[in-house]
């Protein structure tokens, strides 16, 4: 089967550098407190405080705090009343610009899943108790989910087009992979890539119905797992033609050499419990960058804990790299949706940077089912040049992307 | 690289099918409002529906038994596309083929529907499955299952522009040789909530007609349906120029971007089909075709069809294409003669080109350039 990676190295004009990243989430803000936390295997998941949460099975979130988001006035503008959402992305922003101030995108890829949800729900409430609606100009104008990502382009004077991926919770690996083949195919010089998403009460609790959500810890891969927490936060990354990086003398933090997308029509939202849509996008991921599965030294996984999602996941990837070490950062933070993978990604390059296995927390027994080498519970220095990270989502969709360290 | 319309789908409120739609408007029809209400209020709006019948054959795929109606309309788009390019350039391999799925609302009548219960009764009565059907990407991943599509599948966000984005999208993935297809589909379901809602916005006036390009705005009506295209290296119409534009922060920064815009696409031989909805999109356009392309025909399918948000846009493809292949444009309903715009007389052109120009109403401006 042809597929859009599959002529790998044959269609690349370009190599791909990541010059700068920002990150917010419960690990930390920034890669400095995020790497403080992959390293102390902080488990950062803690009560919903945002919403009532007393009918829903589980009733635990990875948080980010609103004390530290950026608030008052930016570029000129009110930013009173935005979405957290786009306080998330002008965090992220600062971060990036902070490092790169002379980085300009000629495009803009992210992903979300729901956008700023709970002005919806905010709007949906206030129109049922028929009282309250004089905010509900600004919930509307402020809930689609492009508002965040441009918010924080006018906040740093930037108007790139923005394409916004919703591919569910593959959005943030979705982006960052789009936004590579736009560099790596020549077209682009310069993308702006990453995801976002801000806890909601209708996103909660239709986890919480599915059934799919814990009321327990959240454990991926172990034998234990009964299912999910939810999470939040938002990454961003700086995507540059290699050359051009080198040639400015910009920081690089990595490369990112392959990616590979699937789409499983088993279901709506179960895998097929084979594992064929994940191992195809690992696959192309290999293949896309012309390595092999013995040259990856690490996994960042999916790894959501729910039954069905880590088995597929832990049988593709066995049958694949055999005995990698793997570990999934949901276990810390819970499951961000369209900014897990953007996040992850993040996580990967801290990985790359400081030689430093980050760690599947909460883990206790193996799953005799699944035969995977599990970072379980701490975090541990290795020598990793290669790793890759995965996403799998709602509506059978799968991504992985493959980062490599670069000889400085 | 050659980018082209191989095939075409429209579902719309005038009915199915990209000629049966083409012929109503060439010959001045406008679709039917009908009222819409809520139990959860007692105002009352007009909404242009797709008609039940515009539906009644579409395949008995399992993944359509509890879809919603977006995903239903986008379906239907689909498989007249499909369908369209093989009568012209032969069978279409669902591998070598990918999905761009542009939406701006999305799946909002099942999104109202859980999230009302949980409003009224609590988190213990969320429905499980009415969940999976509220996630942006369920109608991209039921046309994938629909279609054998098991590769590259995107569905994109945005505002009326997303259209656009999504054939600049489907532009890039084409790059790459290992496609030879992508199907680009925008589509839209209208309900009560997403009128209140652009009404509390100012945008939605509450009755028919849609007046074009007045001075102040009189406000728009909402409507549904989905378009789609195949697009392929092979077909009729050339897709020559894509700009994916910009945002604007304020709505009087609209004019510029789409001044930019236009500036990028311009063509004499070219006619614009702009989006001029009935709200501050129509001055914007207005003066910067009045800057940038003064004289140039311009046409907007909205006062006959209304807002179709995430859908618009590939409606406005198609009925570039569609004047294109016929050499003819609809007489312009709801305007009111404003000086500096010209607008279809005799309704046939002899243009060779068409500037489609996508001004949203949530900050994003985009544009591109049909020819034939």
């Amino acid at each position: 089967m042809a597929t859009f990676n599959e002529l790998g190295g044959k269609t690349r004009q370009s190599r791909v550098a990541v010059v700068a990243a920002g990150v917010i989430s419960p690990l930390g803000h920034g890669l400095d407190e995020t790497l403080a936390s992959l390293r102390t295997s902080r488990d950062c998941v803690s009560p919903v405080t945002r919403f009532d949460v007393e009918k829903c099975r589980c009733q635990t979130a990875g948080q980010v705090s609103d004390e530290r988001l950026v608030s008052g006035r930016r570029n000129g503008r009110k930013t009173d009343r935005l979405h957290r959402a786009s306080h998330m992305m002008m965090a992220v922003f600062g971060q990036l610009f902070g490092k790169d101030p002379e980085f300009k995108p000629e495009l803009t890829v992210v992903g979300t899943t729901s956008g700023g949800m709970s002005f919806g729900e905010d709007y949906y409430r206030a129109l049922h108790r028929d009282r309250g609606l004089r905010h509900s100009p600004g919930w509307i104008a402020n809930y689609p989910p492009q508002k965040p990502v441009i918010d924080a382009q006018n906040a740093f004077e930037i108007s790139a087009p923005c394409q916004i991926i919703a591919n569910a919770c593959a959005s943030g690996t979705n982006a960052i992979g789009h936004a590579f083949e736009c560099v790596s195919s020549g077209k682009y010089q310069r993308v702006l890539t990453g995801g976002y998403d801000a806890l909601s009460e209708l996103v909660f609790v239709g986890f919480d119905s599915l059934q799919a959500s814990t009321p327990e810890k959240c454990r991926p891969f172990d034998r234990d797992r009964s299912g999910m927490v939810l999470g939040e936060g938002a990454a961003i990354l700086a995507l540059e033609n290699l050359e051009d990086a080198r040639a400015r003398d910009a920081r690089i933090l990595g490369e990112i050499i392959g990616y590979g997308i699937s789409t499983d029509n088993h279901h709506l939202t179960q895998p097929d419990p084979s594992g064929s849509g994940p191992r195809r996008a690992m696959e192309q991921a290999l293949h896309s960058a012309g390595r092999s599965a013995e040259e990856v030294n690490y996994i960042n996984a999916h790894g959501t804990a729910t039954p069905f999602n880590d088995a597929a996941e832990g049988k593709a990837i066995a049958e694949l790299f055999g005995s990698i070490p793997v570990s999934s950062s949901k276990s810390m933070i819970g499951h961000s949706l369209g900014a897990a993978g953007a996040i992850e990604a993040v996580v990967c390059l801290l990985a790359l940077q400081a030689q430093l296995l980050p760690p599947n927390i909460n883990f206790r027994r193996p799953d005799q089912d699944l035969d995977l080498n599990i970072v379980a519970n701490k975090s541990r220095e290795a020598k990793i040049d290669i790793v890759l990270s995965n996403s799998f989502g709602f509506g059978g969709t799968n991504a992985s992307i493959l980062i490599q360290k670069l000889a400085a | 690289m050659s980018l082209r319309i191989a095939g075409m789908g429209w579902v719309t409120p005038l009915g199915r099918g990209a000629d049966a739609v083409w012929n109503r408007l060439l010959l001045g029809e406008e679709a039917l409002a009908r009222p819409t209400s809520d139990p959860v209020s007692a105002k009352r709006y007009s909404a242009f529906r797709v008609p039940a019948e515009a539906l009644t054959d579409l395949p008995p795929h399992p993944r359509l038994r509890r879809a919603s109606a977006i995903s239903r309309f986008a379906a239907a788009a689909g498989i007249d596309a499909l369908g369209q390019a093989r009568s012209t350039i032969g069978e279409i391999d669902a591998k070598r083929m990918a999905l761009v799925f542009a939406v701006s609302n999305g799946g909002v009548i099942y999104t109202k529907r859980f999230y009302h219960n949980i409003v009224e009764t609590g988190a213990q009565s969320a429905s499980p499955l009415l969940f999976p059907e509220t996630v942006f990407n369920a109608p991209a991943s039921h046309l994938a299952a629909i279609f054998g599509i098991t590769g590259t599948s995107y569905t994109l966000v945005g505002d009326g522009a997303v259209g656009v984005l999504a054939v600049k999208m489907a532009s890039d993935l084409l790059e790459n040789e290992a496609f030879d297809f992508c199907l680009v589909v925008g589509a839209e379901e209208a309900d009560w909530l997403l009128c209140d809602a652009y009404h509390k916005w100012r945008l939605l006036k509450n009755e028919p007609p849609i007046e074009l390009f007045c001075d102040p705005p009189r406000g728009m009506i909402l409507s549904e349906g989905a378009g789609a295209v195949l697009l392929a290296r092979q077909g009729r119409e050339q897709i020559d120029a894509i700009d994916p534009g910009g945002n604007f922060s304020q709505r009087s920064e609209a004019k510029k971007i789409a001044g930019q815009v236009l500036r990028g696409l311009a063509d004499e031989d070219a006619c614009i089909v702009a989006s001029a909805n009935g709200t501050f999109v129509d001055l914007a356009e207005r003066e910067a075709i009045e800057h940038e392309l003064p004289g140039a025909l311009v046409y907007s399918p909205k006062a006959a069809l209304g807002e179709s948000v995430g859908a618009s846009a590939i409606w406005q493809v198609i009925v570039a294409a569609q004047s294109l292949r016929t050499k003819r444009l609809p007489l312009m309903l709801g305007w009111d003669a404003p000086q500096g715009l010209s607008f279809p007389e005799s309704g046939e052109t002899l243009h060779e080109k068409a500037i489609v120009l996508s001004c949203g109403l949530n900050q994003q401006v985009a544009g591109l350039r049909l020819r034939i």
